[in-house]
């Protein structure tokens, strides 16, 4: 007779016969959530060192955002700048009002142009007169010299080259003394904006991989502090993704919190901005639109940031493991 | 049933820790490997265990070949073996029960029954009460229990324990052997390699015993003095 509580052997009974797939994936699924909490335990056990990882991972990806940041507002500083910026006909001193309204119409129906306004010599004079020094050096004069000027507002979606040619069409017009358009510095601030774009990703992309090395190494860390327990789990028939997935989980906390970290930093960032980027706004009568990073980004940056730990955990864990193994 | 025949292991420096072993150990037998140090007890427990391979020869456990073992097959075969370690190998931030349930948490056991199992395994070797401490605060004998308890709570078909009692005083060496001895009553194998030769006289099951690698004995239990 079997003494009794001796656990009995019997091989239709055995754990392999009676698991159901129901069974096993319920299991798996604990497994699941106990080593998501075991590993979080373990950051919260040595609180120094897990802060220090989250923050310099934290660090690295919060500057390619704040880079960013500072991109897209310059993006959009450049684009209202850009629309507040007419092409400024100035026409022969010799040419009246009719002259100047005749030549207005034909612009105005070129398809490039959006708007165009005539502004007289005596309206000149009144902008000059408000602008500070001049008002004594204006009265000095018998007449006004000032020629009649059309402002010229081209399509928006005009591209650089439209803009160049439609300039040298006037240009070429014999009323016309000289032409003032903004499309060299636009050129010039979307090069710089591309150069910038550019640094940006390659920036972003080394200081992820930055990122991956500082999750790997803590992960590698952890994994070789605790060599014994991974040898005793293998002996008694843990699976490589068993013992494997309290370090994956590890690897998504510290990508998951350096990634909240990061997106917080850059909110940090965007209110420090505030201020003068309003004060800047009010120097263009509110014209000004710049803003903060979207807020998908926001949400997508704690999650790639996870995916990023799991990564680097990943690819650390298999390597220390088929040492250990 | 485990089968060895013609099995040697040979290391990289050229020491040959086994030498052309062939035996066989029935289903629901117990047996002792014994020899002096360095005979080669604990290499052939650890093939056994796929901790390490042979260098020539074939092990078949239970008709499967172990040579053929590899991969994902590792740990399942693992599953079907109870280790037994003289150091116990417990893992000592770990509460007794979580230690003895580790094996059916692998084995994807479902909770309740994971429970039932271990508290029923913790009784047979008389730990229960000592479910929520941390193996730290047992004695040695008591954690040997334990590593005992953690390895017949997967029911295994095999049982291997490498010198078991070897930190223990010869009262509660006996109680191990002991529960040994019920674990083989009701069908599991059970090799234990021991140089313990009062205590394998003193237990009367079939003795192999091994000598710089080589089989120079293997004793019947009624042929135990």
């Amino acid at each position: 007779m079997p003494p009794e509580n001796v656990p009995v052997v019997d091989q239709a009974s055995s754990p392999r016969a009676e698991k159901t797939q129901g069974r096993r994936f319920a299991s798996w699924q604990e497994h699941h959530g106990w080593s998501a909490a075991a590993s979080l335990r373990r950051l919260g056990s040595r609180p120094l060192g897990s802060l220090l990882t989250i923050a310099v991972m934290g660090l690295a990806l919060a500057l390619p955002l704040a880079f960013y940041l500072l991109l897209g507002n310059v993006q959009k500083l450049g684009e209202t700048l850009g629309q507040s910026q007419a092409i400024s006909v100035f026409l022969q001193p010799d040419q009246g009002p009719q002259q100047a309204q005749l030549l207005a119409k034909q612009l105005g129906e070129r398809p490039e142009v959006a708007s165009v306004s005539v502004k007289t010599p005596q309206q000149g004079m009144d902008e000059l007169a408000k602008m500070q020094g001049f008002t004594g050096a204006l009265k000095t004069l018998d007449n006004n010299p000032l020629p009649y000027v059309l402002q010229l507002q081209p399509h928006e979606e005009l591209g650089a080259t439209a803009i160049g040619q439609l300039v040298t069409d006037i240009r070429a017009m014999h009323s016309v003394d000289m032409v003032q358009d903004s499309g060299t510095w636009r050129q010039r601030l979307d090069a710089l904006l591309a150069v910038g774009n550019r640094a940006v990703l390659v920036l972003a992309s080394l200081l992820t991989l930055a990122a991956l090395l500082v999750v790997g190494n803590t992960v590698r860390v952890d994994i070789a502090s605790r060599h014994e327990e991974i040898g005793v789990l293998l002996l008694i028939g843990a699976s490589g993704a068993f013992v494997r997935r309290p370090y994956l989980y590890a690897g998504i906390w510290y990508g998951l919190f350096s990634g909240i970290l990061a997106a917080l930093l850059a909110i940090g960032i965007e209110f420090a901005l505030a201020d003068p980027v309003a004060q800047l706004s009010q120097a263009y009568n509110g014209k000004l639109q710049v803003g903060g990073l979207p807020l998908w980004l926001l949400l997508a940056v704690p999650l790639a940031a996870a995916l990023l730990g799991w990564f680097g955990a990943r690819l650390v864990s298999a390597w220390q493991l088929r040492k250990a193994a | 049933m485990i089968h060895f025949d013609q099995v040697s292991k040979r290391y990289d420096g050229g020491h040959e820790a086994l030498s052309q072993l062939s035996f066989e150990v029935p289903t629901g037998e117990m047996a002792f490997v014994t020899g002096h140090s360095g005979a080669g007890k604990s290499t052939l427990l650890n093939l056994l265990g796929l901790i390490e391979r042979p260098s020539h020869g074939v092990i078949m456990l239970d008709g499967q070949n172990l040579a053929k073992v590899r991969g994902g097959g590792v740990p399942k075969l693992r599953r079907r073996i109870g280790m037994v370690f003289q150091d116990h190998r417990l893992l000592m931030e770990r509460t007794v029960f979580a230690n003895v349930e580790l094996p059916l948490t692998i084995g994807g056991v479902a909770r309740p029954e994971r429970s039932r199992r271990v508290r029923a395994a913790l009784e047979k070797v008389g730990l229960l009460a000592y479910e929520r401490q941390l193996p730290a605060t047992l004695s040695a004998g008591e954690r040997q229990r334990v590593g005992i308890a953690r390895a017949i709570v997967a029911r295994p078909t095999l049982l291997i324990a490498d010198e078991p009692t070897g930190n223990l005083d010869p009262q509660l060496a006996m109680e191990i052997m002991g529960l040994f001895g019920e674990f083989q009553q009701v069908g599991t194998t059970v090799l234990i390699a021991s140089h313990d030769l009062p205590l394998i006289k003193r237990m009367k099951k079939r003795v192999i015993v091994l000598d710089h690698g080589r089989l120079v004995a293997d004793l019947a239990a009624q042929e135990v003095l």
